[in-house]
Parts: structure tokens; sequence; C-alpha cells
């Protein structure tokens, strides 16, 4: 089902009454009200917000992703459930004695996903999709001779010209991809913790200072779609190059887009929960394949 | 899609307005909101989510008194008039799925 994405970005007190989530703006405006089970994904951004206890309690429960920034309004640090699932234990086990060749396949099935998700972009925006589309079939176990690298290259300087260099402290729009990322891989860190699995433990990233390797992996081919609102994003304000409130709600729309999904259209925050399903049945063989969405 | 629920509970006994008090409790706690004295309404994103709302109440509801649940489409939550006084005030907005506070 798709939950509601909410965003403070003013000041203001967060409880919790009768189990519905309760913000008290403290400046004499209207006291508003959610209910906490409709909720799917929450930033926190001004660093006045004050947030009870119980209502944190109350948030874990139904699982939501609680992403709160630092003194420079950036995504820094997230909530996440220790116990999302109730076979939580047993999906661990089954991910974390996953063999080499069933990961190297899901990679496998990951960067084609990706790499296709990428040329389906470049088609949207009118631009060269070759040889994309050739890269993504032919994708090894493993991505073994880095395909994912040589797509890439064509890729980045396709959508934001020759001079585009994708460095996270590069110039803009490098900075609007890094807060489009972190809110994504908030919400499939989410996701995966609902599915029961452990967002450690990737099948292709496993750099030791990563707490979120599973989530970098399976945010991979849903990066194109964070790619496409900056593009549109970078269309709408050609002047701007600065982050302000309009574009980071922008951003945040991301989480509703529609994305294809086996012949249906879906929600992007739902698409993700049956992505991450399917990769808890891969791990424990009930399923070959992870569901990816298909760029529309 | 929203759901409304009407309510006429008896108050004669404590044990009564106990009930009735409850069923007010348990429906604020599902999230609903109080659009007048005994009727409430609230969002719910889809049909299947419609569902699960009114079968919690029906799992709630008190002993004795009367309760009507209704459920009707943003498109007709939309024609609502309303009417503080003679004065015609405009509806509150539902929710939508990206809220900004």
């Amino acid at each position: 089902m798709l939950k509601r994405t909410i965003y403070f970005s003013s000041p203001g007190f967060l409880s919790v009454k009768d189990m519905q989530l309760v913000f008290d703006p403290k400046n004499g405006s209207d006291v508003k009200n959610v209910p906490v089970e409709d909720i799917g994904f929450m930033i926190l951004e001004n660093q006045q917000i004050t947030v009870s206890s119980p209502l944190i309690e109350e948030l874990m429960n139904h699982n939501v992703a609680v992403v709160f920034c630092d003194s420079r309004h950036h995504p820094q640090s997230m909530l996440l459930n220790m116990e999302g699932h109730h076979q939580q234990t047993e999906i661990y086990r089954q991910q974390i004695t996953a063999s080499e060749p069933l990961k190297k396949n899901l990679w496998k099935q990951t960067v084609a996903a990706k790499i296709a998700n990428q040329a389906k972009l470049l088609e949207k925006i009118g631009a060269d999709p070759n040889p994309l589309p050739h890269l993504a079939s032919r994708v090894k176990s493993g991505d073994v001779d880095n395909r994912e690298g040589m797509a890439a290259r064509v890729y980045w300087q396709r959508i934001f010209g020759q001079s585009f260099l994708r460095d996270r402290y590069g110039k803009w729009p490098n900075a609007l991809l890094n807060y489009g990322y972190i809110v994504l891989r908030a919400a499939v860190a989410r996701a995966l913790t609902g599915s029961g699995l452990f967002p450690s433990f990737g099948i292709f990233h496993h750099n030791r200072y990563n707490a979120f390797c599973l989530a970098d992996d399976i945010m991979e081919p849903y990066r194109p779609f964070v790619d496409m609102a900056v593009w549109n994003v970078c269309e709408k304000y050609p002047d701007v190059t600065e982050m302000h409130k309009e574009i980071k709600a922008e951003m945040l729309q991301v989480l509703s887009v529609d994305v294809g999904m086996k012949k249906q259209t879906r929600p992007l925050m739902v698409a993700i929960t049956h992505t991450t399903a399917s990769l808890a049945a891969c791990f424990t063989r009930d399923k070959k394949n992870i569901e990816y969405p298909i760029l529309i | 899609m929203w759901l409304f629920v009407f309510f006429d509970l008896p108050t004669n006994t404590k044990k009564e307005r106990k009930a009735a008090a409850r069923f007010r409790k348990d429906l604020m706690r599902d999230g609903f909101s109080m659009m007048q004295y005994s009727v409430y309404n609230r969002h719910c994103a889809s049909k299947e989510s419609a569902d699960v709302h009114e079968k919690r109440i029906k799992n709630f509801i008190p002993e004795k008194g009367q309760v009507s649940i209704l459920r009707i489409t943003d498109k007709q939550y939309g024609n609502i008039v309303n009417y503080w006084g003679v004065k015609e005030d405009p509806l509150p907005e539902g929710p939508k799925q990206l809220e900004i506070f």
C-alpha cells in the first residue's frame, strides 16, 4: 500500500496521542495529526524539532523510515528497527550463508536491471541509448568485466553534458544527486528490514565502513529514477545551483513516481517492498529472480 | 476514498457512557477525526485500506446503540458544502502523499 511521505522543515514538537503522530508547531498555528500507520517515510530537517520517545517507539512499530538531517539540512542518519520481520533470524542466516555463485547471480541481475533503466532514461530524454541495451543483455555473472562502469561512462555525459563528472563533492547537480540517493537509500533500507533482511551484508558492496551495503546493492536499479528527477529539476530550474525547499519537495516526489513491475504499474515505494521481498525469497531459494522495476 | 462513521449511542447509565467514550477513543486511535459530534471521518489511500478500517470498526462497536459506516470517493468528498452559521466554510483538505510541515 502506498504510504505517506512527511517532511518537517519548521520548528515544532512531535509526539504521539491515540496512536496518531501529533505535530505542534509551537508558534500558535494549528496542531496537525497524522495516523502513524499511514506513514512510510519521514524526514526531519529542522534542528529545532523535538521528538518524544513514545513516538519513536510507535514509528518503529510501523516500520517507518525516519531520516534526520544535519545542520546543513542534508540527510545524515536514520532509525532502523531491530526487529522488522517475524522470520528475521532465519532470513538473516540464509542471507549471511548465501553461496558465492548465488550472490554473483543476484548481482548480475541487479546490474542488468540498472543498465536497462539507464538506457530507458536516455531514451526518454531524447539521448542516444546505445550501446547500453547491448551492455545490459550481456552482463556476466558477478559483472566480472564491469559493464556497470562501461555504461556509466557514456550515461552521465549524455544526461548532464560532456563536462559532467559524477563525484560526491563535485559540481552541481552532484549535490542534488546525493540528496536523492540518500532518500532512496533510506527507503530501500526500510524495505529491507521490513522483509527481514539485514542491510549491512551486501551481495556486491562490501566496504567495511559502510553499514548499508545491501541497501546500496539493491538501490542500483532505482538510481535512474533519481537521475530522472534531477534531470527534471535541472530543466525546470536552469539557473539554480543550490537546494531550496521546492527542489527538495520535488526530489521527495521520487518515492511516489510510477514504475513498471511485471506488467503492472506501481508507486516506487511499493515497488521497493516487492523487490526486497523477492530478494528474501531468493536467499531462501524459493525464487530465482529479483523483481526489479522498469523505468516508464 | 473516505470512511464516515455516524453513531447514536445511549448514555443513560454509567456503563453505557463508558462504552460510548471507549468507542469514540477507539475511532480516534484508528486515525479518525471528529467532523461533528458523533460524525467521524478518515481518509484511506485505497479500497483495500478502507476495508481494513471498516473491519476494525466492526470489532469495537459497542453493544447498544446505532452505528453507520459510509464510504465515499474523493470526488464525492470534494462536493461537500460546509456552513458555519450562514457563512460557507471551505472543506478541510484531505491528506496528500507528500506533506510538508
